[in-house]
């Protein structure tokens, strides 16, 4: 309990880029209480998004970036002990009551979710899933929530939207579906949407037609996009900015454009270097991060990637580093980062 | 061939409905269950056959009473046919049941078939008001519990659904004797009034047997769709996609799990059916109502083989039918088996 | 009759009971064990007085009946439960018939786990035509309505405790036979087994040494779950008058000759029906609170 409280002091940055923030987060915390222990899901974490901005949170599974996202949209299991402050224009939404977040989720924030296998419910028809979204939250009759979801359908690009609304989940694609859990995000025209792995589960070709069909759509509606990945790769191509998580706490976040340049923390590193590239060599094995992730269950007194790091010295191990902000717009949790150029 | 000309004949008469029917993979999935029963028919037919030519009486001396001399019981026996070998016996009486002849009582000059079209009725009416309190009982209770899992409703509830399914039935039904008709006079004790003549008096003899015919069904119903509910709201992914909605999580259990839910308790009842009917040979023992079973413990204790016979292949096929309906429900149901077996 | 209890709960999820959230995991493990230790001791406490307490005291006999002390109520001196119409003792008779109770279903149960688990595992194990013909088998039993089953053989082998047994066995074999085949079904690809059976073990050896322990959970679980039900069909029988034939102390034969004086002498039908009912919710719990804890299906 200690080093967590010493590993809060180090904590909150003001990582704000902007001028006025849409959805602040700052040293939010996410405990899971079990039989077994505690789990220190995320460990004080803070960034900003503003409008029409588009974030990519990268990490490992377990890193805690699905869980970052799912404390955003306030749908953690009650099992989930949450703090920190997470400000959606200025008001804070920690803490507030079940029926006032009803009201923020799918609204104020809206979220497209990793496995549209399962993200619909296979027993009710697909115009129907998107209806119920927007009754919930606009006063529209049945005819207009109707027309206003064949035109969510058009958006998305489905064709024939007027037959797909009758259809079942099951009758569609993989891809088919992600886009209608993108029309169910975007029907109440949300000011942030968050895109947990929205693209895994599918095919490379159809990943990239969603991802483009993403950032246009947050092109026409202005949206901010958050992007939640484990792909640096995928980030890199789509992201302006880059925020880098590591066993439940920010460990490098940085413009796109800049990381690429030039990684300052190990683990980056590490994920880049696990990127297959168009220039690697054919038969040879791509590197792999070596050890295993981090238990959650116990916060370590030093850096939580010092037992997998290849430049770890003693003071990793000792304490761990605060992330701060050290170039413009640059920030990083290391006591001993790559220097620019290096480690490429 | 005779297929596609009824398929024609019912089109042209211009019921969309019954030609979708006639042409869905259900009916013809259904087709195939029903070839399946028909040597699981078979085999209880024997078994009952050869069950009841194991006892040590016969129909002649239990008919006759204790005091009929050798000579009688012999007569008797020739006249009906219950000198000849097991086999012929039982291939007469297959035979017979092939060309839709059921056979006569031994006890009494009536056939077997209109003792059962007397009897049948009052059973199906039992089965049928006992699932009707079932549902209307469990379904709000189930939904109830899962609102708030392990909260004081479900605590309760799930004290009493024991307690229910413990019950023995005739422990249950003189007590509710004893409460309604001995001390309250709400209900009669015994009697039947039928459907036709009194629909009134009907209700009035037929509640408390269908009472205790249900409580046991209430508390395991209960409890299996409870349990099924939570573990959707708990691990399925569309309940999290309707929580990112902003949907309260009552429309999420009525509207979207409950939908799911139906389907598991569907295949429950459709499997369960049959001991249903087998239960309510207590219940109409109990009660003395004019059903089924108070006509197989007469026969069973009569030696009637042909009307035992005739019971049982009517309880074998309401089996067989229950599990047909249970099928085709699913595919009203489940859309995903609907469409699938229309593709396949 | 509770009877769809018994093949309900082959496919009740194991979570039914305690599964949810919102009490602290503590609070859960703690109600957990209280669910399985107080039925428990409960149903030991039963056993002891039923079985061993007459062999240490002097109790009146069952089936003797004192004609001077008729009808007498709770709490009477010598009678702690009172006596019936005829002047029996029923104390002695719940106890005796605590007996037939527990026999019968310690029995059933036995045959049936037996019997019926070495039927599902074969089918499940051998697959292709053995088990093509012993499911068929198993579908005419659950097709057929099981009481009739019961009544039949009941009346066919007269009225007996013996014969109770054989009765009711009919209903049980099937029913492990489906919870067994079905485990197996689990367990048969599963390596340990298929390296079992790669290095040549025999297949009894199999059946016996490898598959059998995996299965036991299960199986005893379920015959607590049974053990509930049989004692409950057991007292159906009683009730029909197909099964332990009076005057001998059976809680069925209390409860159907006590239904006479109902109205006068209610609690000629109560005592015997709360020990049937508190048995029966006692083994209930018991089975439903090993399978949440041993998590089995």
């Amino acid at each position: 309990m200690a080093s967590a409280t010493a590993a809060g002091d180090a904590a909150p940055p003001d990582v704000r880029l902007g001028p006025s923030p849409l959805l602040e987060v700052s040293d939010l915390r996410v405990t899971f209480h079990s039989r077994a222990g505690n789990v220190y899901a995320v460990q004080g974490i803070s960034f900003s998004i503003e409008p029409g901005q588009t974030l990519a949170i990268i990490g490992e599974s377990g890193s805690g970036k699905t869980v970052s996202a799912q404390a955003m949209m306030a749908i953690l299991p009650r099992t989930a002990h949450v703090t920190g402050s997470i400000r959606f224009n200025g008001e804070e939404m920690v803490g507030r009551s079940e029926r006032e977040l009803r009201d923020y989720r799918g609204r104020c924030v809206a979220m497209v979710f990793q496995n549209p296998e399962r993200s619909l419910n296979p027993t009710m028809r697909v115009g129907s899933q998107i209806a119920e979204a927007i009754t919930t939250h606009l006063p529209l009759d049945r005819k207009q929530a109707h027309e206003r979801a064949i035109e969510l359908l058009r958006m998305v690009r489905i064709p024939a939207p007027e037959r797909r609304f009758y259809e079942y989940p099951h009758q569609l694609s993989g891809g088919m579906r992600q886009r209608v859990v993108i029309a169910i995000a975007l029907a109440c025209g949300p000011a942030v949407l968050i895109a947990d792995e929205a693209t895994t589960a599918l095919d490379v070709t159809t990943q990239a037609q969603i991802m483009d069909l993403l950032l246009d759509l947050q092109e026409e509606t202005g949206t901010a996009l958050l992007m939640i990945s484990h792909d640096l790769g995928l980030a890199a191509s789509y992201a302006e900015d880059v925020i880098v998580m590591y066993a439940g706490k920010v460990v490098e976040r940085a413009p796109t454009k800049e990381l690429f340049a030039g990684v300052r923390m190990p683990y980056t590193q590490a994920l880049l270097d696990a990127i297959p590239r168009i220039d690697t060599q054919p038969h040879v094995l791509l590197p792999v991060i070596g050890g295993r992730p981090p238990d959650l269950s116990v916060i370590p007194a030093g850096c939580p990637f010092a037992p997998r790091c290849p430049e770890v010295q003693q003071d990793c191990r000792d304490q761990a580093p605060p992330l701060k902000q050290h170039e413009p717009e640059r920030w990083w949790a290391c006591w001993h980062p790559y220097r620019k150029g290096a480690g490429q | 061939m005779s297929t596609s000309a009824s398929v024609q004949s019912v089109s042209r008469s211009g019921s969309a409905f019954a030609r979708r029917l006639a042409g869905s993979p259900a009916l013809r999935l259904s087709g195939r269950r029903l070839l399946s029963a028909i040597p699981v028919l078979w085999g209880v037919t024997l078994l009952s056959f050869l069950m009841l030519n194991a006892l040590p009486g016969d129909a002649a001396s239990a008919l006759l009473g204790i005091n009929a001399t050798p000579a009688e019981i012999r007569s008797f026996s020739i006249k009906l046919h219950l000198n000849e070998p097991l086999w012929t016996r039982y291939g007469h009486w297959l035979a017979g049941v092939l060309t839709g002849n059921l056979g006569t009582s031994l006890a009494s000059p009536q056939s077997v078939a209109s003792i059962i079209g007397q009897r049948l009725p009052v059973t199906l009416e039992l089965v049928i008001y006992a699932l009707i309190i079932t549902f209307v009982v469990s379904v709000p209770l189930a939904v109830l519990c899962a609102r708030w899992p392990r909260g004081v409703i479900d605590q309760s509830s799930l004290v009493l659904s024991m307690a229910s399914i413990s019950v023995a039935p005739y422990v249950l039904g003189l007590f509710l004797v004893i409460l309604f008709a001995v001390h309250w006079s709400i209900f009669p004790a015994i009697g039947y009034t039928s459907l036709g003549a009194s629909v009134a008096g009907n209700l009035h003899t037929m509640t408390l047997p269908s009472i205790v015919l249900a409580i046991p069904l209430i508390g395991f119903y209960t409890r299996f769709l409870r349990a099924d509910l939570v573990e959707q709201m708990q691990s399925e992914d569309y309940v999290v996609t309707a929580r990112a909605k902003g949907v309260s999580e009552w429309r999420i259990l009525t509207r979207h799990a409950l939908r799911n839910s139906f389907i598991g308790l569907l295949t429950v009842i459709g499997l369960n059916l049959a001991t249903l009917i087998g239960a309510t040979v207590i219940v109409e023992e109990i009660f003395s109502l004019p059903g089924i079973g108070f006509e197989l413990l007469n026969a069973i204790s009569n030696r009637d083989v042909p009307v035992v016979e005739g019971i049982v292949l009517v309880f074998g096929i309401a089996v067989v039918l229950a599990n047909l309906a249970t099928d085709l429900l699913y595919g009203v149901l489940d859309p995903r088996i609907r469409h699938v077996r229309a593709r396949s | 009759m509770s009877v769809p209890a018994a093949d309900l709960l082959t496919t009740a999820p194991a979570q039914d009971v305690l599964g949810g959230v919102g009490a602290g995991p503590r609070v859960r493990s703690r109600l957990r064990n209280l669910e399985i230790i107080v039925p428990g001791a409960l149903l030991v406490v039963l056993l002891f007085f039923c079985f061993i307490w007459p062999l240490l005291y002097h109790i009146p006999s069952p089936t003797v009946a004192d004609l001077f002390e008729v009808n007498r109520p709770l709490w009477s001196p010598g009678h702690i439960l009172g006596t019936d119409a005829v002047g029996y003792d029923v104390m002695s008779r719940i106890l005796y018939g605590g007996r037939v109770s527990f026999e019968v279903a310690a029995a059933v149960q036995a045959i049936g786990l037996v019997v019926g688990g070495l039927f599902g595992m074969i089918a499940a194990y051998r697959g292709g035509w053995t088990e093509a013909v012993l499911m068929r088998i198993l579908d005419v039993f659950i097709a057929f309505p099981s009481l009739v089953l019961v009544l039949a053989i009941a009346d066919s082998l007269g009225p007996s405790e013996t014969h109770v047994i054989w009765a009711l066995s009919a209903f049980s074999i099937p029913a492990f036979a489906r919870v067994a085949r079905a485990a197996t079904l689990r367990l048969r690809d599963q390596p340990f087994i298929v390296a079992a059976r790669l290095s040549g073990t025999r297949t009894w050896r199999i059946l016996l040494q490898h598959l059998a322990p995996n299965l036991a959970p299960q199986l005893l679980t379920f015959s607590l779950l049974g053990a509930s039900l049989t004692i409950i069909l057991e007292g159906a029988l009683d009730f029909l008058g197909y099964g332990v034939p009076p005057p001998t102390a059976t809680w069925g034969n209390m409860i159907a000759t006590g239904q006479s004086f109902i109205s006068v002498y209610p609690q000629y039908v109560l005592v015997p029906s709360v020990f049937l009912v508190a048995t029966s919710i006692c083994l209930n719990m018991m089975g439903d609170g090993l399978r949440a804890r041993w998590g089995v299906r």
